[in-house]
């Protein structure tokens, strides 16, 4: 997990972009929360560059 | 096994600059095994490098397989279609694969994704050692099965010399990952490489030789050790008859 997300950071993308977390199918509100703050990381993150250069072709 | 260790993606990304289309090959045997090259390194590597590309504003094409073994042709033959519509071919196998590629497939050139590092054994998840340098002439039955030349700082043969204290060699090694230095910080804020302790190979012979009750070995006047089985003669070659096959 760590070797990718350097791997991303190396490559300009940002590792913050890829997270992991262990939680069992009974955590329903613990999963909307990590949906939520992941959403709002990714949203302060800003665009995935890749996308971005995608629609631009 | 064999241990490798990744190229630094920059190197990587310098080495494949002048292709278009490259197979990202694999190699199921030693560095599947060291986590270095094998099917989901070579994934994890070929998405990194159609990202990275695609950031730079390239358009690269990267082709993904793993063979069981790299070092053999039998083997590399399920992927010579592959090979014939690449550009180039970005190996992930050790030195010996790379080399077999190239003489297999003389017409495309084919890459070294790898550093290939030494022969040794994992010792704990994670961390790999050096055990052996195949120096062809094996001295395990006279040092209880563990190798001074491979180590022992200084590969000597006949005992610990004076920089061996409490157990451990002088020589400190830098503790490296992904190929760079690993530092801490010290406390004046200067960075500062982490220095490991190489145990005492001859320490550990000896330690070795004593609960086996076998410290008369080093007794004993050992000739000289004929080297002419090392690199000392040059690239070296085994030829078995009983088992070639003559051409017709």
């Amino acid at each position: 997990m760590n070797y990718v997300k350097g791997l991303l950071d190396q490559i300009g993308l940002g590792g913050q972009r890829l997270e992991i977390y262990f939680l069992s199918s009974a955590e329903g509100a613990r999963f909307a929360d990590i949906a939520t703050e992941m959403t709002e990381r990714v949203r302060q993150l800003g665009p995935n560059l890749i996308k971005k250069l995608e629609i631009g072709d | 096994m064999i241990i490798g260790e990744q190229k630094p993606l920059n190197e990587i990304k310098q080495m494949i600059a002048d292709y278009q289309k490259i197979l990202v090959l694999g190699c199921g045997t030693c560095v599947t095994v060291c986590f270095a090259g094998g099917e989901k390194e070579v994934g994890i590597l070929a998405s990194t490098l159609r990202m990275a590309t695609k950031l730079e504003g390239q358009n690269k094409e990267l082709v993904e397989a793993t063979v069981q073994r790299q070092c053999e042709y039998e083997y590399n033959r399920e992927v010579a279609d592959l090979v014939r519509q690449a550009d180039a071919v970005l190996s992930l196998a050790c030195g010996i694969g790379v080399q077999t590629m190239n003489e297999q497939f003389p017409e495309k050139i084919t890459l070294p994704g790898l550093n290939t590092t030494f022969l040794g054994q994992p010792t704990e998840q994670g961390i790999w050692a050096e055990r052996c340098q195949a120096c062809g002439n094996c001295v395990l039955a006279l040092t209880g099965g563990i190798c001074p030349i491979a180590r022992c700082s200084k590969s000597l043969l006949n005992g610990p010399c004076g920089g061996s204290q409490n157990g451990k060699c002088e020589v400190k090694r830098v503790r490296m990952a992904w190929g760079k230095p690993v530092t801490i910080m010290d406390k004046k804020g200067k960075e500062m490489p982490v220095m490991e302790d190489i145990e005492c190979a001859w320490q550990l012979i000896y330690e070795r030789l004593q609960t086996l009750g076998k410290l008369s070995f080093l007794d004993e006047i050992q000739p000289a050790k004929d080297w002419t089985t090392s690199r000392d003669g040059g690239p070296r070659k085994i030829v078995r008859e009983d088992l070639r096959i003559e051409a017709e």
